[in-house]
């Protein structure tokens, strides 16, 4: 008899009690990410969630673009109110009621988000966006993809502005940003010297060595600026200033191809520049060849930091625009290596020329002015876009 | 007429110049002509009020010396040629 009630229990169990309470069920979870055009790292955080998804059968993602629609920003900023979360970056992700600003790679930021998604199928979690959503149902723009439309140049027809090449940009920007003849005073100096010592191995030696220097300040400076971008560049907000730095960089470099025809250079800072001189012609009558190559160094850090800080806004637009692409480091420095190389050309054909002909050598300001001209009307496209388009600029 | 030719050894548009107006030189051996070092000669800066502008600067005196054209940065050397026949006789 009690065999037969165990049995008739059993079944009734079997038949009668919710599956959930049987078998550990997992709960649908909905993962929130709010994300911008021309943002690198919300890119990169959408790859790692798409395998995410494909990893948990459980999880749904909401997408939601912030700068193309005005409904989502607004949704962000009331998710950022009530969950009391800075939302000035993105990506920002929501599960539940945990959130996370920025995305830095799979191995950190996506295993933390992993290991959200985890706890939330596993314990479940109310949803503090959906609840915002219900009360403004007109807010949702999931999963909206940037059109790549073309651009129509006249004479050159219609280009694909995507397929305008990281390396093309790299060449006319960093030539754009080396060409200005009136910026190597210290270098023509140097080697109106140079050109008077009898010792050509010392000669060779003390110029080079200030051009790899300067080269290696510029590479430092550059390092710099990508690294910053990398880290904070998914910030709207730098993303707009540096696509208005851009509008008046261009409106500057065309200005100047219209106004200064004549070429020639402005003479200024007499006072630096015969302090700069002085140290010059110290370095060189210096009989320790040791001394004076620590000398010509420091000389071209010191002249260089100077003129990279008065003129930094071609390197940062350059860089921000680099830190966009999807890009292995070593790759990152394999283009600033080779920007730094365009961006001292000019230095090296005046170095090379005076080495070899021992003669002084300028270059005609006619090819800096079509520079100008070219890298102006670039520089107003790339403000533009960086401002409207962004993700047309994200090459790779 | 004598042209005053003023320039640095550090300037870019003073070397463009350099080579161009010793073929004109060449091609016109009546003409005088003198070059000053914006950071040497001092005096002649002064005189002539070349302490901020541009350079290089070109200034054509006539007979008298007095000063009738005052040019600066580069300037094509078929513009300088047209200008030195037109007041060879100044």
């Amino acid at each position: 008899m009690a065999k037969k009630f165990l049995l008739l229990l059993t079944v009734l169990l079997v038949f009668f009690i919710p599956a959930s309470i049987l078998y550990a069920k997992d709960n649908d979870v909905i993962l929130h990410l709010f994300w911008a055009n021309g943002c690198p790292h919300c890119a990169k955080e959408k790859v790692f969630l798409q395998s995410l998804k494909q990893k948990y059968p459980a999880l749904q993602i909401n997408e939601y673009e912030i700068t193309g629609n005005r409904n989502n920003l607004e949704l962000l900023q009331k998710t950022g109110q009530k969950l009391s979360a800075d939302v000035s970056g993105v990506p920002f992700t929501v599960i539940g009621k945990k959130y996370f600003t920025g995305y830095y790679n799979d191995e950190t930021t996506g295993r933390e988000i992993e290991e959200e998604v985890k706890c939330a199928i596993k314990n479940g979690c109310s949803d503090i966006v959906e609840t915002l959503q219900e009360k403004n149902k007109t807010a949702i723009d999931m999963n909206s993809t940037p059109s790549i439309a073309n651009l129509r140049v006249p004479l050159l027809g219609e280009i694909k502005v995507k397929n305008l090449s990281l390396p093309v940009l790299t060449f006319i920007i960093a030539l754009l940003d080396g060409f200005n003849p009136c910026a190597m005073w210290t270098l023509l100096f140097l080697i109106s010297l140079l050109l008077g010592m009898r010792d050509r191995k010392k000669m060779w030696l003390l110029g080079s060595t200030f051009i790899a220097s300067s080269a290696f300040v510029y590479f430092l400076f550059l390092s710099a600026w990508l690294n910053l971008f990398l880290f904070i560049g998914f910030i709207i907000w730098v993303r707009i200033c540096i696509g208005l730095l851009a509008l008046s960089t261009g409106t500057y470099y065309l200005k100047d191809y219209f106004t200064n025809r004549k070429g020639g250079c402005n003479v200024m800072g007499d006072e630096k520049r015969q302090k700069v001189f002085d140290r010059v012609r110290k370095i060189i009558q210096n009989k320790k060849l040791l001394l004076a190559l620590g000398g010509i160094v420091l000389l071209a850090f010191a002249v260089n930091l100077v003129e990279l800080i008065c003129s930094a806004g071609l390197p940062a637009i350059y860089t921000k625009i680099l830190s966009q692409a999807h890009l292995p480091a070593w790759h990152y420095y394999l283009y600033l290596i080779f920007y730094i190389f365009i961006f001292m050309l000019d230095d090296l054909i005046i170095f090379f020329t005076a080495m070899l002909t021992f003669q002084a050598v300028g270059v005609e300001s006619k090819y800096s002015r079509f520079s100008h001209l070219i890298g102006g009307i670039l520089m107003l496209i790339i403000g533009i876009l960086m401002l409207f388009k962004p993700e047309w600029l994200m090459f790779g | 007429m004598k042209v005053l030719k003023i320039g640095a050894v550090w300037c870019n548009g003073c070397l463009v110049m350099r080579p161009r107006w010793q073929e004109i030189e060449k091609e016109n051996p009546w003409l005088q002509a003198q070059y000053f070092d914006f950071d040497k000669d001092k005096e002649i800066m002064i005189q002539y009020g070349i302490e901020s502008g541009k350079l290089p600067v070109f200034i054509f005196l006539d007979k008298n010396q007095k000063e009738f054209l005052r040019l600066d940065g580069e300037i094509e050397k078929d513009g300088l040629l047209k200008i030195i026949r037109e007041n060879r006789d100044k």
